[in-house]
């Protein structure tokens, strides 16, 4: 049997509270296990919609074509971006408890708050590699379509409005907002990851975490609806009651208002996104993502394994 | 100053709450004991007896309801005091995506090891543990044997000064076995401590300096392997090409001086070793132990 040689002590390996090396590693890994699972199957549904969808309205003006494709695409985007953060996000955990490979990566000296990110950043990885992928494929779509229409108008619009019809048409197609629209579904993604990260973090199963996902991302959805329904519904000379007050102040904080993410509707709709109102809402997107994250720390860090 | 002990536990107890319920569970009550560097330490029990436990709270993954453990002088509850530590859990699972090669490349570079460094120590320790030829299979398809392999091959990644083995030849065929015992005198002879919890009583007579053992617990033995096991009023000696003649002349000296023998047989050899015998597993030393033509006298 060969023998085990100790490794070279003139090359000494010390410990840090902090290694991106040690935190690369972890994601890294995370992500060839997501992809591994052969999750980019679903890329071949998001191009069968992606063209589908500007196929199915050719006898609608390029300006509508346009329009469903960048609203088709992007909403497809949207989806999948969430379901891909709740689903691989909300199995990381519970997997390497299960599986008990947590004990042998915790028992070298890696601290939890480093694995924690680790598991985060690879499905963070994972969901820019597709929302890049899924926008490389819609650029391609609405390039195609382009040069179709372009080809039709050249055909068919007299010399002297040629050049009045190919920007309209420019216009309708790539925008600037566009790229802020596709930012603005990773960072949606990101806070549904982190939130996903915190429930697993106490839960005690998958099916639980993916469940409690979902019910948050509902709420997120329609917490401003609710609140300016119980603010403003009641009867004149009603007020709200202090428990009432205190409860949708706790929902409001708690849970990040996704309506304020609807940029992407603007985009899809050929509106151009504010650079001020885009960094606000990243700005906020991180702080929950970050709130979020640290959080699952406090909970994690205390876990008896 | 004397080096810190390799294990130092103080008075820990660890008691789990049931969830929804009143009570609550001691797995380990005031254990006290120390692993001195260089030993290979014996942690036997019963199922439920708390050694998982005791290893977890030495490893950190559980913290101490009260009491403390320390390695190399460094509390458990800090990360650090892991950077010498490899550990093999009890039938451990690793991602079976990677394949044996990534797997200790991913714990390498969790070690920080990285480079030609990490690629040198990967295939050195593929070879120790005899899984070359599977290096770039994935783990999914390992048999139980080669899980346990690859598992002592990533404990030894960061080449740890102690090492934490939690039954490591579960499911290894006997001469897997004998191998892993070997390299366990080995890392003996190299100066690394191992704590050994296994169900395997006599492999753990082979390799351990010490043993200790726990019951619902707490510890009800503990002491150096010899203290533990020897009958002190009887004497062993092992005798080759002995003639009737010469064993006659023993007893009748031995009753001459007050002495009992017990027996006189010729000793066997052990399964393990007849089976490593015919299946041509047979380990280097085994000319070394005592063969069937030997005579074997107890004397009190």
């Amino acid at each position: 049997m060969p023998t085990s040689t100790p490794l070279d002590p003139s090359v000494p390996v010390r410990h840090r509270w902090f290694s991106p090396a040690r935190l690369l590693a972890i994601a890294s890994n995370t992500l060839l296990e997501l992809v591994r699972q052969k999750v980019f199957y679903f890329l071949l549904l998001f191009a069968l919609l992606s063209i589908g969808s500007s196929l199915l309205v050719v006898q609608f003006t390029f300006q509508q074509q346009f329009q469903v494709l960048k609203d088709v695409s992007l909403g497809a985007m949207s989806i999948f971006s969430w379901l891909l953060a709740v689903l691989a996000t909300a199995q990381l955990l519970p997997r390497d408890l299960e599986d008990r490979t947590l004990y042998t990566i915790l028992a070298k000296p890696v601290p939890r708050f480093e694995y924690l990110l680790g598991k985060l950043g690879g499905v963070l990885l994972l969901l820019a590699l597709s929302l890049a992928l899924m926008s490389a494929l819609f650029a391609g779509v609405l390039a195609w379509r382009e040069q179709t229409q372009l080809a039709l108008i050249q055909a068919a619009t007299p010399p002297e409005d040629l050049e009045a019809a190919v920007q309209a048409l420019r216009a309708s197609t790539f925008t600037p907002s566009l790229g802020l629209a596709i930012l603005t579904i990773f960072l949606r993604a990101a806070i549904c990851a982190s939130l996903t990260l915190l429930i697993s973090s106490f839960a005690t199963s998958s099916i639980f975490t993916v469940i409690v996902s979902v019910i948050a991302y509902i709420i997120g959805h329609i917490q401003p609806v609710a609140r300016d329904y119980w603010l403003h519904s009641l009867p004149a000379g009603q007020g709200v009651s202090p428990l009432v007050q205190v409860f949708l102040g706790f929902v409001a904080l708690f849970f990040p208002d996704f309506q304020l993410f609807n940029l992407v509707d603007e985009a899809a709709a050929g509106n151009t996104i504010p650079f001020p109102l885009f960094a606000q809402t990243s700005a906020l997107g991180l702080g929950y993502a970050m709130v979020y994250t640290f959080l699952a720390y406090l909970f994690f860090s205390q876990k008896e394994l | 100053m004397a080096d810190p002990a390799a294990i130092a536990i103080r008075n820990l107890t660890k008691i789990f709450p049931v969830p929804f319920r009143k009570e609550k569970v001691t797995a380990v009550e005031d254990l006290s004991l120390e692993v001195q560097p260089g030993q290979i330490y014996g942690l036997l029990g019963p199922n439920g007896s708390g050694k998982s436990t005791t290893m977890k709270v030495v490893l950190g993954l559980v913290s101490p309801t009260s009491g403390s453990t320390e390695i190399f002088g460094r509390s458990s509850l800090h990360v650090e005091s892991r950077e010498a530590v490899g550990f093999l859990p009890e039938n451990p699972y690793f991602y079976k995506f990677l394949t044996g090669s990534e797997t200790l490349h991913f714990f390498g570079r969790l070690c920080g090891l990285s480079g030609p460094r990490l690629a040198a120590r990967s295939r050195e320790l593929l070879a120790l543990v005899g899984l070359e030829t599977a290096a770039n299979r994935r783990v999914g398809s390992y048999s139980k044997g080669m899980l346990q392999r690859i598992g002592l091959a990533q404990a030894l990644i960061q080449d740890p000064r102690l090492l934490v083995l939690d039954e490591p030849t579960a499911g290894v065929d006997p001469a897997g076995s004998r191998e892993i015992r070997d390299l366990l005198l080995q890392f003996k002879q190299r100066g690394i401590t191992v704590l050994l919890c296994s169900h395997l009583l006599g492999q753990v007579q082979e390799v351990c300096d010490r043993i200790g053992i726990l019951h619902q617990g707490r510890l009800v033995s503990e002491g150096p392997l010899e203290s533990l096991v020897s009958v002190e009023d009887q004497t062993e000696c092992l005798l080759r090409n002995a003639s009737p003649e010469l064993l006659r002349s023993i007893q009748a000296q031995a009753a001459a001086a007050g002495a009992e023998v017990i027996q006189i047989r010729k000793p066997q050899t052990t399964l393990e070793r007849h089976f490593l015998k015919v299946t041509h597993g047979v380990s280097r030393d085994a000319s070394t132990q005592p063969s069937p033509q030997h005579a074997d006298v107890h004397a009190p």
